[in-house]
């Protein structure tokens, strides 16, 4: 039953017609990437690879987040074959982290084809990459830290789409650059501590496009913990409120 | 009894969708009537435990349907949306569904095709939903309904796009689940294919519980309006004048045929009695007698007007 639930919802999501899109914008990363160099003349591989990474894919894993995690319930809603999964014997609780497990998946894989096909283009090849590994473990955090976040808000909200993609790119790139402590609201500051990108320099449009203008110290170890904190707390919140409330479909239910 | 409510109502924000409801369901088919927003699909969708009474006590199996795996394995729903995973086959839909009612996927294999073969869809199943006729989304609908064999099946509509030789035979197959002793509730407007399936109703109006019960039962108390008899006989006025001294017999008039005499009577039974004494002892030859609002649209109509 539960190998059912999460083949469906991996393809699902990895239907070509939905997938390839991601496909071709980590494509453009990766152009990115290699071109960077003409838009910034002092920069080397590594550093044309962080704000590439920093700069675009970690964004487009929020945008992949907010719009596969938003697509594990509410989607169903919308397109109402909602009644098919919730009148069957399986706890709601379960149907949910199942499907969410399976958007964190296909999420992580977005980000990590991203990532690596910016690190292609920066390194011209399959060169040494030092941060390559760490950003792919950061992304897969992000993606479990993004979907239950998303996941809370698809559950609670109606427009669910149009809150996450304000948090995606308005949230996570306004408050980490904001003084003092507001960094610790932003999980992409957590990403950064656990990716350890170094810092954008005295160019002031760069920190504020990576994100990096706060004063975020935080380190890995706290990002890991405080992370798993996250997700496990709003994972809970989640499954509580999807087993205690209803659903129905979209037009029946307005 | 399988489903059991007792004083259940449910609101949605101001506006009320049942009211007060009482009732108990068990094995046989029973029929659940009304017109659009009468509250049909409310009831459904709190016996399939998608919503919650807002207050009363509904149990289905014993237990509060809402959210309860237990119930959903003894369950079965068809739901009147007409809503699928487009890019499915039929086959793969249906399969899907049989996985998630908790079958192996050999068993849900197995079982796949024999529900398919059951609503005539076996050598269709394979094309993807996205093409299906209605008729054809209305089987496999019904399909993934009786997949795990559930005690109790509920049907919403279930007759909307099938064509004749479609509603004839899934009448057959719903009688067919009846005689074994499942529930089978179904919410439909087509009266006259109802009446075909069932004689047990169950009958709202805005969002209240008009009747339920044997229609025969529900008719026969509705004092109000006596019922309708005509019958077909050589000698109308030998027919008028033996029956129209009879207690209950509240009007009389000819037919204009000249060869019936329509009547309304109340205590129809008493009435069929002195009917039969009639041709026994008084020779009354009559050709044929019908009961013209003896059926589920007059007792519809009826009820609703009152």
């Amino acid at each position: 039953m539960e190998g059912a639930i999460f083949s469906q919802a991996i393809r699902e999501y990895f239907r070509p017609r939905r997938f390839l899109p991601w496909v071709f914008l980590a494509v453009i990363c990766m152009v990115i990437a290699m071109q960077w160099k003409s838009l910034q003349v002092d920069a080397d591989s590594a550093e044309s690879y962080t704000k590439v990474s920093s700069i675009f894919v970690f964004h487009i894993l929020a945008l992949a987040s907010a719009i596969f995690t938003t697509a594990i319930i509410s989607q169903e809603v919308e397109q109402k074959t909602i009644v098919y999964l919730l009148t069957r014997p399986v706890p709601r609780w379960k149907l949910l982290l199942i499907r969410y497990v399976a958007s964190v998946i296909v999420v992580s894989t977005v980000g990590i084809l991203c990532t690596v096909l910016s690190s292609v283009g920066a390194y011209h090849g399959w060169g040494s990459n030092p941060l390559l590994l760490k950003d792919c473990i950061a992304l897969i955090v992000g993606a479990f830290a993004y979907g239950a976040l998303f996941l809370v808000v698809s559950l609670m909200f109606n427009r669910a789409m149009i809150i996450c993609l304000l948090f995606a790119f308005g949230w996570e790139t306004a408050v980490p650059n904001m003084p003092g402590q507001m960094y610790l609201v932003s999980i992409y500051s957590y990403l950064q501590g656990i990716a350890e990108h170094p810092s954008a320099g005295a160019n002031k449009l760069l920190s504020l496009l990576t994100a990096s203008n706060g004063d975020n110290v935080l380190s890995a170890s706290t990002s890991y913990m405080a992370m798993t904190g996250f997700v496990a707390v709003l994972l809970g919140l989640a499954s509580w409120w999807f087993t205690n409330f209803e659903y129905l479909p979209r037009e029946d239910a307005e | 009894m399988m489903v059991s409510a007792t004083n259940v109502s449910r609101w949605y924000g101001q506006v009320i969708g049942l009211n007060d409801i009482t009732c108990e369901i068990g094995p046989g088919i029973t029929a659940l009537l009304g017109m659009n927003g009468a509250g049909k699909t409310t009831l459904i969708r709190l016996i399939t435990g998608q919503l919650r009474p807002t207050t009363g006590d509904l149990k289905v199996f014993g237990e509060a349907p809402f959210a309860n795996a237990n119930v959903y394995r003894r369950l079965g729903y068809c739901p009147e949306i007409d809503n699928f995973y487009e890019h499915y086959t039929g086959r793969e839909f249906v399969k899907f569904l049989a996985r998630l009612d908790g079958l192996s996927a050999d068993q849900a294999k197995k079982r796949t095709e024999e529900v398919l073969e059951l609503v005539g869809m076996s050598d269709r199943a394979g094309r993807k939903i996205a093409g299906y006729s209605k008729g054809m989304r209305q089987r496999i609908k019904l399909a993934q309904a009786m997949l795990h064999d559930p005690d109790m099946i509920l049907l919403d509509e279930p007759l909307n796009g099938l064509d004749p030789v479609g509603r004839r035979e899934l009448i057959d197959i719903l009688g067919s689940l009846a005689n074994q002793g499942k529930a089978i509730l179904v919410s439909s407007h087509i009266l006259f294919e109802v009446e075909q399936m069932t004689r047990s109703l169950l009958l709202l109006h805005r969002g209240r519980l008009l009747a339920t019960g044997d229609l025969g039962v529900i008719r026969s108390l509705i004092d109000k309006h006596p019922h309708q008899i005509r019958i077909e006989t050589d000698d109308p006025r030998k027919a008028a004048a033996l029956l129209a001294p009879l207690p209950n017999v509240v009007s009389m008039r000819f037919d204009r045929s000249g060869d019936a005499i329509q009547l309304e009577v109340r205590e129809p039974d008493s009435f069929y009695d002195a009917l039969s004494l009639a041709v026994l002892e008084q020779g009354l030859s009559i050709r044929g007698f019908s009961s013209p609002d003896n059926n589920l649209e007059s007792v519809f109509k009826y009820l609703v007007e009152a």
